[in-house]
């Protein structure tokens, strides 16, 4: 035993595999321990927050402030809300309006927001100019108000007896917090989703789901298979025509319209997490069933089974000391398989809107179905649907190699 | 041999791509979206006469719609509701006159209605029983032959005889439709025991909201179908006579296109004095909201009418000329009240505590921003009432009078306050409130993929928990959904006690018809109830107070009556608003196409934000112009 399992951590594939999977397992089980919270919550007013830092405006004015000259800062400032798109379209407007093109300096920002002043009317439209256009000047001169201006904000509180304004501090340009001693930031390294929730602290708790759906279901579909394969393969005769004829019944239907009708049927009452899980299981077993089929067949007349039986040993007791650890690592591997293969199934059930009751336990292809509902992909909100994308990916991808490694090691075709 | 094999097999593999590129060309119709704009110099004055159908449409004369056809036509017969002929067919309070036309046009910005086949104001008698109006001597039907007051007569009959969809939701109230001579109508109103009009309100939408379909065609439709009704329902209508500007280019799976019809009669200056802009206008089936979404963005698509989530990214982030008829969020006019109905008959939900504390828990701003993805005036913005946003109808009821009833949302305290002094607590410890020893737990529930509502649903739910009575979720699938929820001869099942459906939007009997949706108890007991009041409300203060409305012409006492009806509203709170709804969602991509209708455009009377095919609004594609470059 000490000695496959030395040898299977010798295979290279196996490691890099198994390593990828412990990492994710690793990640599920102790974020939750620090970042405690509802993985459902509703933490965001709106939609699909860009992954970012996020620092309490509030708290901020409240924090020590440190006094920096950067020379830059009011460059930044001005770049943020005046791109150079914004200035030749401010060049646009004027000369359309019927300013000399030469008293038209777009790289002196002072000027041009002094010619922008004098001539700009919002309500004027002109000749040719789509409203959209029209808005997006109304918008740009909004967002140009007291741009150059070098004065400091003045915060202020509303009486609470006589419901007037009262000034309570200052905010300088030159004005600068610590994120660090902001009382309250919350970090989201992927934003927030449709609903306004935390994608990773979602995403970890869908991870965590999806894998106990794919070991349900891997479970289930090998256990089945496991089954049915030793009973056809050793047992033989009637037996084995009954189960042939049953398990090809099973391959010859497609097992994911068979999912598909399955799920639709029990209705999304009663489709929770582990019900999707038990029904994938139930469809994904008849490959495991044939292959321990063939696999039992050709064990059955080895010498050492025959003395058991001449021993006198029950069919039972033959199938478990004398057949089954010599396909055991067979087993292991079609559960690997049938695990991943589940995690890949319930993904695409939630994608067509089958798969579990939504919103009460994340899955990671109920998080891709609300991306995809609330067009997450189309509107190039990456951190929505990629994340949960990739950690599939990353699941799969670690098992199938894992499953490679352990082929390598057991498989005598490919030992070398 | 082999090279020879190869050879063949790679001829034959390059003509086959030639094929199959030669195949998608008629196709290739839309792409061109984006450099229209370079072509606007040749445009109008050279007009192929004929296109055969199903060519490309040129671009810079044709207007493209999403949001409205969402599968093949099945036929172009008025008569029919059936037809999913959705561009060509609408008779709804904003009925859509592309095709067919209505004696009057209702605008949801000022709720008048503006005369279009009718010539000048329709006026009721004295004692209110009678409508009169006339018909515009220039209007025509597509035939050449004059439209009369015998046209409109016989729809009616037709409708009445043929029991018509129109026809059964307007036999109680409209007596008969006569022709006085070929240019005067009378509608008369059925009356009550006391010789007044049992619903004038109806009465006078009825010249709004239906079609006048002619006369000649419809004995022919008659004698075709034999008299049946079912037939004459059923039948494809393929050489119906229309009135309207627009009639059939071609349709298939794939694509409806309506071609403008020039001799349109309403060219004469009596009605808009020209033709309407768009030579063609057109409409592709798309798969599903991100299909037509992603064609209004490409300009593909002039009109959306669709839900597109965060809209204003296409302009702030996409730099992309699409606009709506608001600057900022809303974006557009809020017409419907998508409510949260309480099954009324769920243990606990009995009672008016309970159902105040959830209502008053919910975080409505959060259905707004996340749900709406602000595409909804909030509740500090427009107050709730039985009234929607249009400055109109928020002008019916005394603000003031319901003030102290209003709630804004997520008031936990204020909701674990009242259920403790109405003495439902938890009493044994769980963590949950019980109302007669028996645990607060519900089901809040709206139809599945309805993704908008369900988000909305989710935030309901959330409230629950705050305030000690468990909620939880769950979406049947529409099929099911509304055969349960439509059934109102006996209580709501298990698994309906929070649940969500629409309610009315714009009209002409707006509000009086939202509020009798709401409230009304006369739809409890219906087998299929399309109505309202799902939660089985019953009052008969209310139902006394909605009789009243329609026959009632002096304001100060139907203002009276609103507030009343607001006030009992939001004391007894059978159901809860969640958030406004448009009429219709209202985007447009001036990739080719430009002066739309939005907010203070200066057109007068302001042309509605509703694609300009409903109602008033159709009024704006005689403003359209072509981007010029």
């Amino acid at each position: 035993m000490k000695h496959t399992i030395r040898q299977i951590f010798r295979s290279g594939k196996f490691v890099v595999g198994f390593s990828i999977f412990v990492t994710i397992l690793l990640i599920v089980i102790v974020y939750p321990l620090i970042i405690t919270g509802e993985p459902l919550g509703i933490i965001g007013q709106g939609t699909f927050f860009p992954p970012g830092i996020y620092v309490s405006v509030y708290d901020s004015i409240g924090s020590p402030s440190y006094t920096l000259f950067l020379d830059d800062a009011a460059a930044k400032r001005i770049a943020s809300k005046l791109s150079n798109d914004d200035r030749l379209a401010m060049k646009d407007w004027l000369i359309a309006d019927g300013v000399p093109e030469n008293q038209i300096d777009i790289t002196d920002t002072e000027k041009l927001l002094d010619l922008w002043e004098k001539e700009y009317d919002p309500d004027k439209g002109l000749p040719g100019m789509t409203f959209a256009k029209q808005r997006y000047y109304q918008r740009l001169n909004d967002s140009l108000e007291g741009l150059l201006s070098t004065e400091a904000a003045i915060i202020a509180a509303k009486n609470a007896e006589t419901g007037v304004l009262e000034e309570t501090g200052v905010v300088k340009q030159s004005d600068y917090v610590n994120v660090g001693e902001v009382a309250s930031v919350r970090v989201l390294p992927f934003g927030t989703d449709n609903f306004g929730r935390d994608v990773l602290t979602e995403l970890v708790a869908a991870t965590g789901v999806s894998l106990q759906i794919g070991l349900v279901a891997g479970l289930i579909a090998t256990l089945i298979g496991l089954t049915l394969g030793l009973l056809a393969g050793y047992v033989g005769g009637l037996m084995d025509d009954v189960i042939v004829f049953i398990t090809n019944l099973f391959l010859v239907i497609p097992t994911f319209v068979l999912l598909i009708l399955i799920s639709f049927s029990i209705g999304q009452e009663q489709r929770g997490p582990f019900v999707i899980a038990v029904v994938i299981g139930f469809t994904a077993w008849p490959w495991t069933a044939r292959a321990v089929r063939a696999q039992v067949i050709s064990l059955r007349n080895r010498d050492h089974v025959n003395l058991s039986k001449l021993s006198g040993h029950s069919i039972a007791h033959i199938i478990l000391t004398d057949i089954l650890p010599y396909i055991a690592s067979y087993v292991i591997m079609a559960l690997i398989l049938q695990i991943s293969l589940g995690i890949l199934q319930e993904a695409a059930l939630s994608i067509l809107g089958l798969g579990p009751k939504t919103t009460e336990d994340p899955t990671l292809g109920l998080m891709m179905q609300w991306a995809m509902i609330y067009q997450a992909h189309i509107l190039g909100k990456w951190w929505a649907y990629f994340p949960p994308l990739l950690t599939i990916a990353l699941i799969t991808f670690s098992m199938n190699l894992m499953n490679t490694g352990l082929d390598q090691v057991f498989n005598p075709a490919l030992r070398d | 041999m082999n090279k020879k094999f190869w050879l063949i097999a790679s001829l034959l593999l390059i003509a086959s791509i030639a094929l199959s590129a030669c195949g998608t060309t008629p196709e290739a119709a839309t792409p061109e979206a984006t450099k229209a704009p370079e072509v606007t110099q040749v445009s109008e004055a050279t007009v192929a006469p004929t296109l055969a159908p199903g060519a490309p449409l040129p671009r810079n004369e044709t207007l493209y719609f999403n949001g409205q056809q969402w599968g093949p036509v099945v036929c172009w017969n008025p008569y029919s509701s059936s037809c999913n002929n959705a561009l060509g067919i609408a008779q709804q309070d904003n009925a859509r006159v592309v095709m067919f036309e209505t004696p009057y046009l209702y605008n949801m910005l000022d709720g008048q209605v503006y005369p279009l086949l009718a010539d000048g104001d329709y006026a009721w008698n004295d004692a209110h029983t009678e409508i009169t109006f006339k018909i515009k001597a220039a209007a025509k039907w597509s035939d050449g032959t004059p439209v009369t007051a015998e046209d409109v007569a016989y729809t009616w009959a037709t409708h009445v005889k043929y029991s018509t969809p129109t026809g059964s939701a307007n036999m109680d109230y409209i007596d008969a439709i006569e022709a006085v001579d070929p240019q005067t109508v009378v509608i008369k109103a059925k009356l009550d025991e006391d010789g007044k009009a049992i619903n004038p309100l109806i009465v006078a939408s009825y010249v709004s909201s239906n079609y006048v379909i002619q006369k000649a065609w419809t004995q022919t439709l008659e004698e075709r179908t034999g008299g049946d009704a079912t037939e004459l329902l059923a039948d494809t209508a393929e050489d119906v006579v229309y009135s309207g500007p627009y009639y059939k280019f071609f349709a298939d799976e794939a694509k409806v296109v309506f071609i403008r019809d020039d001799n349109y009669w309403g060219k004469d200056a009596s009605m808009w004095g020209k033709l309407p802009v768009p030579k063609y206008l057109a409409h592709a089936m798309f798969k599903d909201n991100a299909a037509g979404f992603t064609a209004l963005q490409a300009g593909e698509v002039d009109v959306s009418q669709q839900f597109n989530a965060n809209i204003q990214d296409l302009w702030l982030k996409d730099n992309l000329p699409i606009s709506t008829y608001l600057p900022d969020a809303p974006y557009g006019i809020g017409a419907s009240l998508p409510t949260a109905f309480y099954n009324l008959q769920s243990p606990g939900l009995d009672q008016v505590a309970v159902r105040k504390a959830i209502a008053i828990a919910v975080d409505y701003d959060t259905i707004i921003a996340n749900a709406m993805t602000n595409q909804s005036a909030t509740f500090q913005q427009v107050p709730r009432s039985l009234m929607n946003p249009t400055p109109g109808e928020q002008a019916l009821y005394d603000h003031d009078a319901v003030n102290d009833l209003q709630w804004a949302g997520k008031d936990i305290e204020g909701a674990n306050k009242l259920l403790d002094d109405a003495g439902i607590t938890d009493s044994d410890g769980d963590g949950w409130r019980e109302y007669n020893g028996e645990k607060l737990s519900y089901v809040a529930t709206c139809p599945n993929g309805w993704s908008d509502w369900q988000a909305a649903i989710e935030v309901v739910a959330a409230a629950g928990k705050e305030i000690g009575i468990e909620i939880t979720t769950n979406y049947p699938e529409w099929a099911v959904y509304q055969t349960v929820v439509t059934k109102s001869d006996a209580p709501l099942p298990e698994g309906y006690d929070i649940f969500m459906m629409w309610s009315d939007g714009a009209g002409p009997t707006q509000p009086w018809s939202r509020i009798r949706h709401l409230l009304s108890s006369e739809f409890v007991g219906m087998a299929s109830n399309w109505n309202g009041n799902w939660g089985q409300y019953s009052n008969p203060d209310v139902d006394e107070l909605i009789k009243e409305i329609p026959g009632e012409t002096d304001e100060a006492r139907l203002k009276e009556i609103y507030t009343e009806l607001v006030k009992i509203y939001l004391t007894d709170i059978p159901s809860f608003t969640l958030m406004y709804r448009p009429q219709s969602f209202h985007a447009v991509n001036e990739s080719v196409w430009t002066n739309f209708p939005h907010e203070d455009d200066g057109t007068e009377p302001p042309v509605p934000p509703l694609d300009l095919t409903d109602g008033w609004s159709i009024a704006g594609l005689y403003n359209l112009t072509l981007v010029a470059e």
